[in-house]
């Protein structure tokens, strides 16, 4: 199926550049990691709903945003109706060079580099709870690629706060980041998210930024929540708690295997690897066995 | 009445006869050179606005009506606004790139919409040319193919283009292309700022030599030196230069009106007046039947040269800041096509 | 020679589009591409031939308007008519 028929119905009228009408006139600056992030187009509804989300990473006018997004009208007779009862949510990608096209339920979306990311949004929804959704999945990608072109990553991945650092647990589904999470709630630390961070290069290492794009823990430790990296831990369910260290490469591979929507373009690779194998230029990184004792905390590297 | 004798009553007595309607500035190309001011703000017409607006039209007897963009198809109920214009008895042409015209939306336009025209835009005689100014790789091939398959169907077609710096190498290559196709082709050289004055397009206007070449090649094949207004009527001599605001409007997404679709002078607006009212009560188009009436006198003012003279007084305004103010791209223009013809021996195409 | 009656039924031919220009018809055949320009009269017939209303309906509307006698009007009409359906500009509608 070739990119975007499973969302629209004519996907040769895929939006070529960022033009149309737009939902209304409202402007909004949110302060994301590799942001600020700028978007226009809003109507009054739209805004609202995204303030009620993301309403603490509103900043005014100043500073500048770094990416600007606008945000268009589309028809409801441009998607396709899905059957949402028992599907998981994805989105289609092609990516290019100096774009990307996005497609999903009931949005398109472009990310344009003219040399500088533009983003633009066209969606049918002009109000109510289901914008939100949109605008945050938008946002994802977004904010995936704009920090692709910082050096640093999405990750997808729990992120807890010990002593002032930040531990970053990543695996495949399955490997126990929401276990993880939960224990570290128990234990009286902090989380930023059990889902999606931010890291981004830092000098001697790597920084832990937190991304309001949680799943069902954590609240991505607002806007100031930065924390160096004390260590990458990849997560493998045990009865046993154990920590083996992992090579620089093995890291890698592990963070890229949980870099979203990035890992999936073929034309930026290469370029995440190395950017990744930069990232834990000297950032610790180990196999974790764990159990559900509890006992791996005092296993873990100490700040 | 001659049908010129008609056009030249719509201009002199203000009868509005051709109105062409940006449906959407959404695109499925993205053409370096596109003059859409994609800055542009405000509350899009709706579907309903829309209805009543064309059936306010068809109630002042206007004759052509055009849909244009953006890409016209991407506006998500054209095919319903087509089908009106139909039913209300327009002459209705499409201005778009092609890229979506196949399989059933091509059927679909022509079965419901009915255009007496669709305008598809060329942009070169090679994809790599054509896709350089689209900026959508594959599109080339993807244009020829829709031809072909709209010609199948039995579709009036015929191109566009705009000579550039970057296809005037390609001009002949262009003729061939919509010879072999069996196409009308009206190749247009002058590329124009984009409606909210940004020169950037400029910076791809083709030179003085290519256009000359492609005079040269137009006298040689009897093509003629695109004149015609943008109803595909040809202008008839009346004491204005042109049709803008006295026979035709343009009107935008947001219900901005023009007098031309070059002329981005806003002379009313569709949320705020019907377009019966804006007609006879704008004075901002009042105006603008008072400067085609000077920009005529301008225009003879060159002599017989006028004859030559492809001025466009909204051109003028956004290159400029004055209507009426012949730019040197037109004079050169003037210049060449006026070199083509006497070298040719034939007389000037005029209207 | 289309015969027409005063029941009969006619409506502009799909490929034709008018508009009534000071009072004079611009007539496009969408086909041909072709545009003429047709008196007062054939304005004013293309404007009654809506599909719905027969001829006699017409002939009752325009003696009213031109103040003449209907069974003069009728021959004048009914030829006219059958005129612009014998060049396609009309059909007989159903």
């Amino acid at each position: 199926m070739s990119f975007g028929q499973s969302f629209l119905r004519n996907p040769d009228l895929f939006p070529a550049r960022s033009a149309g009408e737009p939902w209304g006139a409202r402007e909004l600056v949110l302060d994301l990691p590799g942001g600020p992030y700028g978007f226009s187009g809003l109507s009054a509804d739209q805004e609202e709903t995204v303030l009620a989300r993301f309403g603490d990473l509103r900043l005014s006018s100043e500073p500048a945003p770094a990416v600007t997004s606008s945000v268009f009208r589309a028809a409801a007779e441009d998607f396709r109706e899905i059957d949402t009862r028992g599907w998981e949510y994805g989105l289609d990608f092609d990516s290019g060079p100096s774009s990307v096209r996005l497609a999903g339920l009931d949005l398109v979306g472009r990310l344009d580099w003219r040399p500088a990311l533009r983003g633009a949004l066209w969606t049918s929804v002009g109000a109510g709870d289901r914008f939100p959704g949109i605008f945050e999945n938008f946002c994802r990608v977004l904010v995936a690629y704009r920090l692709h072109e910082l050096g640093g990553a999405v990750i997808h991945g729990a992120a807890v706060v010990d002593g002032g650092e930040a531990l970053l647990f990543a695996g495949p589904s399955g490997a126990g980041k929401s276990t993880v999470s939960r224990m570290a709630l128990e234990r009286g630390l902090a989380l930023l998210s059990d889902d999606l961070n931010a890291l981004l290069p830092a000098p001697g290492g790597a920084i832990l930024a937190g991304l309001p794009f949680t799943g069902d823990l954590g609240d991505g430790g607002g806007r100031h929540a930065r924390y160096p990296l004390r260590a990458l831990l990849r997560l493998e369910k045990d009865t046993q708690d154990r920590l083996r260290p992992l090579g620089r490469a093995e890291a890698a591979a592990c963070l890229l295997a949980c870099s979203p929507f990035v890992n999936a373009d073929p034309g930026r690779h290469a370029s995440l690897l190395a950017t990744l194998l930069d990232l834990m230029d000297g950032v610790p990184a180990y196999a974790l066995r764990f159990s559900l004792t509890g006992r791996m905390w005092s296993i873990l590297p100490a700040a | 009445m001659s049908f010129t004798e008609v056009l030249r009553k719509t201009w002199r007595d203000n009868i509005l006869f051709s109105v062409l309607v940006e449906l959407t500035y959404r695109c499925n190309l993205d053409c370096f050179f596109c003059y859409n001011d994609l800055g542009l703000r405000g509350e899009p017409l709706s579907t309903e606005q829309y209805l009543r607006f064309f059936e306010d039209l068809a109630d002042l007897q206007v004759l052509n009506l055009t849909l244009s963009g953006g890409e016209p198809l991407a506006h998500p109920d054209f095919l319903k606004l087509g089908a009106r214009a139909r039913e209300l008895g327009f002459v209705v042409r499409v201005k778009s790139n092609g890229h979506a015209l196949r399989g059933e939306m091509a059927r679909r336009v022509r079965d419901e919409v009915d255009p007496f025209l669709i305008e598809v835009s060329l942009h070169g005689a090679t994809a790599a040319t054509h896709d350089l100014q689209t900026r959508v790789p594959g599109s080339f091939e993807r244009l020829l193919a829709n031809l072909r398959e709209v010609l199948d169907l039995g579709m009036r077609v015929k191109i566009n283009s705009t000579l550039t710096r970057w296809n005037e190498d390609e001009a002949e290559g262009m003729l061939d292309l919509a010879a072999s196709l069996g196409l009308p082709i009206q190749i247009d050289p002058e590329v124009t700022p984009k409606d909210d004055g940004d020169r950037e397009p400029l910076s791809i206007a083709p030179s003085r030599e290519g256009v000359r070449r492609l005079f040269d090649l137009q006298m040689k094949r009897a093509v003629s030196v695109a004149r015609g207004a943008d109803d595909g009527t040809l202008p008839a001599p009346v004491e204005k230069h042109c049709g803008a605001g006295s026979a035709g409007v343009a009107v935008d997404p947001f219900g901005n009106v023009y007098p031309c679709v070059q002329w981005r002078r806003a002379v009313g607006n569709l949320h705020r007046q019907s377009i019966g009212e804006i007609w006879t009560g704008s004075t901002g188009l009042q105006e603008v039947r008072g400067l085609t009436a000077e920009a005529k006198l301008r225009v003879d003012a060159f002599g017989p040269s006028g004859g030559f003279l492809n001025f466009c007084p909204g051109s003028a305004a956004v290159r400029t800041g004055d209507p009426l103010n012949v730019y040197p791209e037109a004079v050169l223009r003037m210049e060449e096509t006026e070199k083509a013809v006497r070298k040719k021996g034939l007389l000037p195409i005029l209207p | 020679m289309i015969l027409l009656r005063e029941d009969s039924v006619l409506r502009p031919a799909p490929d034709v589009r008018f508009r009534i220009v000071d009072g004079e018809a611009v007539v496009v055949r969408q086909k041909s591409s072709e545009v003429l320009v047709m008196s007062e009269v054939a304005a004013r017939i293309l404007a009654l031939a809506d599909g719905i209303r027969p001829i006699g309906a017409w002939l009752d509307l325009l003696a009213d308007e031109f103040e003449v006698d209907r069974a003069n009007l009728e021959r004048d009409v009914l030829r006219f008519a059958a005129e612009l359906a014998g060049e396609g500009i009309l059909e007989i509608a159903g």
